[in-house]
C-alpha cells in the first residue's frame, strides 16, 4: 500500500513559473514524469493520463505514451480532461498497478506521475463538486476568464471547504495560489510548482519527502477533493532541473511542412520507443532498422531491440537560419548511444542553442521534433547532463 | 574501349537570371559550346544528350533540352545525382561513346534555383535528399549537412575557422577575373568571420550563393576528334563514389568517403597520382568542404590541409591552384550546371585561354560532392591524350 511518485519540471522558467520548451507538449512531459517511475522498476498495468492540454483531441495520445514509456501497447490508457481534484480522485480510486500521469502544459508547467502499488494509500476524506466557472475553454480552444479573486475565495474556496467539513485543516492544498493555500492549510505550506492536474502529486511528493501522513486537498475553481494519505513506503524520483530563461527563438513565417503519414507510421515504433532493428541472424543493430543486414547479408530478419537512452555527441552544429515549422536557432547533433556503436541524428534540447560541444554526455528524451500538417512528430532529442553544458556558450 | 575528348565547352554566366528561364539557359550554354569548337560543329552531329538537373523548373527536363535546343531526333536523358550531377552526366556520356553506340554527346547541366524563393531554396532541396521520417523533420539543411562534418573536422584537425575563411577569400580573389562569375568582389578574412551565422561553423560568407545557370560540354569519340579540333581536352579518368545517406552511419565524419572512392577510381583509370594534377576545380559549396577535400583528393596529408592554405599553394601561381574559376563560392552554384562549368574552366585552362590562366596547365581535376554528403563525381582532363 504505497505510491511511487515521479516528477518533471521543464528546465525553462519565468517569474510566473516553469514554461514548456518549444519542443515539449503534455505528452512529452507525461513521458518525462512517467519514466521516473517506470525506469525505477514499477509494474504498470493501466494508465490514467490527466491533463487539460491533451495534444491530440481526436485520439492518438496513448500510443506514443506507451511506446516512449516502453510499456506494452495492450495496456488500457484512460485519457482524461481534468485538473487537481481529478488527479487526487484518480489516485484515491486507483486499482493496483495504475499509473496516474498528470500534466500541466499551460502556465506553471509541470508533470507528475504516481504509480499505485497494491491498494491506494489515499482514502477519501471529503469532496465538493461545485460550479464557479471563472475560467472556461471551449472545444475550439477559445478561452474566457472572469478574473475576480475575491469571488473565487469567498464563493469558491470558503464554501467548498466548509462543505467538506474536515476535522482538521489539510497539511497541503494543491491548486490554490500561495496566499489562499496559506490560509487553508494547517501550517505555512511550501509553494507547489504547478496549479493544475499535476499539483496534487507534487503535494504528495512533499509529504513523502518529509515522511508526514495526513490530509491533502486538491482544488480547481470551486471543486474540492480531500484525501488522507499514509506516506509509509512511498517513494519520490524527481527530475526538476534548475530553471533558465527561455531561449530566444523565432519561427519562420509560412506554412507547415508536409508530413508523410505512411513514413511516420513506419518509423513510429523505433523512433518513439527508441529501438534499433536487431538482425536475428548476426545481432547487428541498425537505426533505423534495415531490410538488408549490412553485417551478414540476411534479408528481412530483424526484430526491434531497445537502445540505451544515454549517449554522447560525436558532432554537432547549430542552425541559425529559419526553417519552416521549426524555431531557429536549433542545435543538431549526431549522438552515439552508450555501449553501442549506434549513432543517431537528433536535436539538442533543454539548453539554449549552441551550448553543447563534441563529447558532451546526456540523456535521450522524447520531444516533439516538429509539427507537420498538424501532427505532432515525436522523436528523441539529446538532453545534456548538467556538467556537459558550456558556460556562456555562443548565443 | 574508345577514348573520349571534350572538343567544345561553354556556359552562361552564373547568377540570378530572373529574366531567363531554363528553356533559354540550356540553349545558350549549348550555343556557346558549339561556337567554341575550333573547326565548327553542326548540332545535327550530336547523337545523344544528357541533361544534368537537380531541381525541375518548367517541367520535364529531357524534353525541355530536346525542344529548346532543336535536338528532337536523338535520345535525351535527364540525370539527377545531387551535386555530383555534372560529373555524372560526363561519365554517362563516356559510357555511351566508349561503348560505340554514339560518336558525339552533348552533356548539359542546368538549374534554375532562383525560380524558388531565396528563403526556401535550401528547404526545397532538403525534401529531395533526406529520410522523411528521421532526417527531414529535424531541419537538416544543406549547410547543416556539411557543418556536421566541418565541426568534427575542426575538432580533430588543427585547422580553424580562419583557414576556412582563407578559402572563401581565395575563391573570391580568383572569381573577380571570371566574367561568368556571380560574386565578383574581393572579401577579407575578417568579413568572412564576422558574417551572420548560417549553420555553425559556417557563416554566410562560408556558403555558396544561390544561382541560376547552364553549362555544356561536347564529348567526341577519339577517331572523330580531329574533325573538330586540334586542341581537345582528353578525358583521362573519372570516378563516381557513393556513401551512406544518413550522417549517423558515416563512421568518420572528418572525411568525405564518397570523394575518396571517386578519387581512387579516377586516379586508377588515369594512371595518375594526386601530385600529377596541375590544378583542380574543387566543390566548395561551403569553405570547409574544399578544405577537407584537399585531403580526400590527396593534395594534402590527413589533417594537414590548413598547411596548404597557409602556404597559399591553392592560389593561381601556387603549387596546386584550386578553383581558378572562383569556385562555387564566387562563380556560383546552379547544382546541375556546376560540375559541367568546372570542366568548361579546365577545358579553357588546358587550351591556354582562361581568364585566370595557369602557366603550363596540362592536367586538371574537377570534383563535386553533394546530397547528404553521399555522392561525389570526379573527372580528370588532360591536354595530352597519354
Amino acid at each position: 500500500m504505497s505510491i511511487s511518485v515521479g516528477t518533471y519540471l521543464p528546465p525553462w522558467g519565468n517569474f510566473q513559473g516553469r514554461v514548456l520548451g518549444y519542443d515539449e507538449d503534455a505528452l512529452t512531459m507525461a513521458v518525462e514524469a512517467g519514466r521516473q517511475v517506470v525506469d525505477a522498476g514499477g509494474a504498470v498495468s493501466r494508465i490514467v493520463f490527466i491533463s487539460r492540454e491533451l495534444p491530440l483531441l481526436e485520439g492518438g495520445n496513448s500510443a506514443p505514451l506507451l511506446a516512449a514509456l516502453r510499456l506494452p501497447d495492450t495496456l488500457e490508457v484512460v485519457e482524461q480532461l481534468g485538473g487537481a481534484p481529478a488527479t487526487l480522485d484518480a489516485i484515491i480510486s486507483a486499482s493496483a498497478g495504475t499509473l496516474i500521469i498528470a500534466v500541466d502544459a499551460n502556465t506553471s508547467a509541470g508533470a507528475a506521475a504516481a504509480l499505485v502499488n497494491g491498494s491506494s494509500p489515499l482514502v477519501l476524506a471529503g469532496r465538493a463538486q461545485r460550479s464557479l466557472p471563472q475560467r472556461t475553454r471551449h472545444a475550439d480552444g477559445q478561452s474566457f476568464r472572469d478574473d475576480d479573486p475575491r469571488l473565487l475565495r469567498e464563493s469558491g474556496v470558503r464554501i467548498s471547504m466548509s462543505a467538506v467539513d474536515l476535522a482538521e485543516k489539510p497539511l497541503l492544498i494543491a491548486g490554490l495560489n500561495a496566499r489562499d493555500a496559506a490560509v487553508w492549510s494547517a501550517e505555512p505550506p511550501p509553494t507547489l510548482p504547478t496549479l493544475g492536474a499535476s499539483s496534487p502529486i507534487f503535494a504528495l511528493a512533499v509529504l513523502i519527502d518529509s515522511a508526514r501522513s495526513g490530509l491533502v486537498g486538491a482544488m480547481e475553481q470551486a471543486t474540492l477533493s480531500v484525501a488522507h494519505f499514509d506516506t509509509a513506503g512511498s517513494t519520490v524520483q524527481r527530475h526538476e532541473p534548475k530553471a533558465q530563461k527561455p531561449a530566444a527563438r523565432k519561427k519562420a513565417p509560412g506554412g507547415d511542412i508536409k508530413l508523410s503519414l505512411a513514413a511516420y507510421d513506419r518509423a513510429f515504433k523505433s523512433k518513439v520507443g527508441w529501438h534499433a532493428g536487431k538482425c536475428t541472424a548476426c545481432g547487428l543493430l541498425s537505426t533505423p532498422p534495415r531490410y538488408h543486414c549490412l553485417g551478414c547479408g540476411e534479408d528481412d530478419q530483424w526484430e526491434l531491440a531497445p537502445l540505451p537512452r544515454t549517449g554522447s555527441i560525436y558532432t554537432t552544429t547549430t542552425v541559425h537560419v529559419s526553417v519552416p515549422s521549426l524555431e531557429s536557432p536549433y542545435t543538431l547533433a549526431v549522438v552515439e548511444c552508450d555501449g553501442t556503436d549506434v549513432r543517431s541524428l537528433m536535436h539538442v534540447t533543454d539548453v539554449p542553442p549552441g551550448q553543447v560541444t563534441i563529447g558532451a554526455h546526456g540523456r535521450l528524451v522524447l520531444r516533439r521534433v516538429a509539427i507537420r500538417t498538424g501532427v505532432p512528430d515525436y522523436g528523441h532529442a539529446f538532453s545534456p547532463d548538467a556538467v556537459s553544458v558550456q558556460e556562456g556558450g555562443a548565443a | 574501349m574508345r577514348r573520349v575528348a571534350i572538343v567544345g565547352a561553354g556556359m552562361t554566366s552564373f547568377g540570378e537570371h530572373f529574366s531567363r528561364g531554363i528553356k533559354e539557359l540550356i540553349p545558350m550554354a549549348l550555343g556557346e559550346a558549339l561556337a567554341s569548337v575550333d573547326k565548327g560543329m553542326d548540332r545535327r552531329d550530336i547523337g545523344a544528350a544528357w541533361l544534368g538537373e537537380v531541381g525541375t523548373t518548367d517541367g520535364f527536363g529531357a524534353g525541355i533540352l530536346a525542344d529548346s535546343c532543336g535536338l528532337l531526333d536523338i535520345p535525351v536523358t535527364r540525370t539527377e545525382n545531387a551535386c555530383a550531377t555534372g560529373q555524372d552526366i560526363i561519365r554517362q556520356a563516356i559510357y555511351a561513346i566508349s561503348s560505340g553506340h554514339v560518336d558525339v554527346v552533348a552533356a548539359i547541366g542546368a538549374d534554375k534555383v532562383r525560380d524558388t524563393s531565396s528563403t526556401s531554396t535550401f528547404w526545397d532541396w532538403m525534401a529531395q535528399t533526406r529520410d522523411m521520417a528521421w532526417d527531414f523533420p529535424l531541419g537538416l539543411l544543406a549547410p547543416a549537412n556539411f557543418a556536421l562534418h566541418a565541426s568534427r573536422y575542426l575538432h580533430e584537425a588543427p585547422a580553424t575557422r580562419e583557414h576556412m575563411a582563407m578559402i572563401a577569400v581565395k575563391n573570391h580573389f580568383h572569381g573577380v577575373k571570371n566574367p561568368k562569375a556571380q560574386l565578383r568582389s574581393e572579401i577579407t578574412v575578417e568579413q568572412v568571420l564576422k558574417a551572420p551565422m548560417v549553420a555553425e561553423p559556417f557563416g554566410m560568407f562560408d556558403c555558396t550563393p544561390q544561382s541560376d545557370g547552364a553549362a555544356a560540354v561536347l564529348l567526341v569519340a577519339e577517331e572523330h576528334v580531329a574533325k573538330y579540333t586540334d586542341h581537345p581536352a582528353w578525358v583521362l579518368g573519372f570516378g563516381l563514389g557513393i556513401d551512406r545517406v544518413m550522417h549517423q552511419h558515416k563512421r568518420d565524419m572528418t572525411t568525405f568517403t564518397c570523394t575518396v572512392k571517386a578519387a581512387k577510381a579516377a586516379y586508377a583509370m588515369a594512371g595518375l597520382r594526386p601530385r600529377d594534377i596541375d590544378f583542380a576545380e574543387v566543390h566548395d559549396c561551403f569553405t570547409a568542404v574544399e578544405l577537407i577535400s584537399y585531403e580526400d583528393l590527396g593534395f594534402a596529408e590527413r589533417f594537414e590541409a590548413h598547411k596548404l592554405v597557409e602556404a597559399r599553394d591553392h592560389y593561381v601561381g601556387g603549387r596546386i591552384p584550386i578553383n581558378p574559376s572562383g569556385g562555387l563560392k564566387s562563380k556560383g552554384h546552379p547544382p546541375g550546371a556546376t560540375g559541367i562549368s568546372q570542366c568548361v574552366e579546365i577545358f579553357e585552362q588546358l587550351r591556354g585561354h582562361s581568364h585566370n590562366q595557369i602557366e603550363g596547365a596540362r592536367i586538371g581535376l574537377a570534383h563535386n560532392i553533394g546530397g547528404p554528403t553521399a555522392a561525389s563525381g570526379i573527372t580528370i582532363l588532360g591536354k595530352e591524350r597519354r
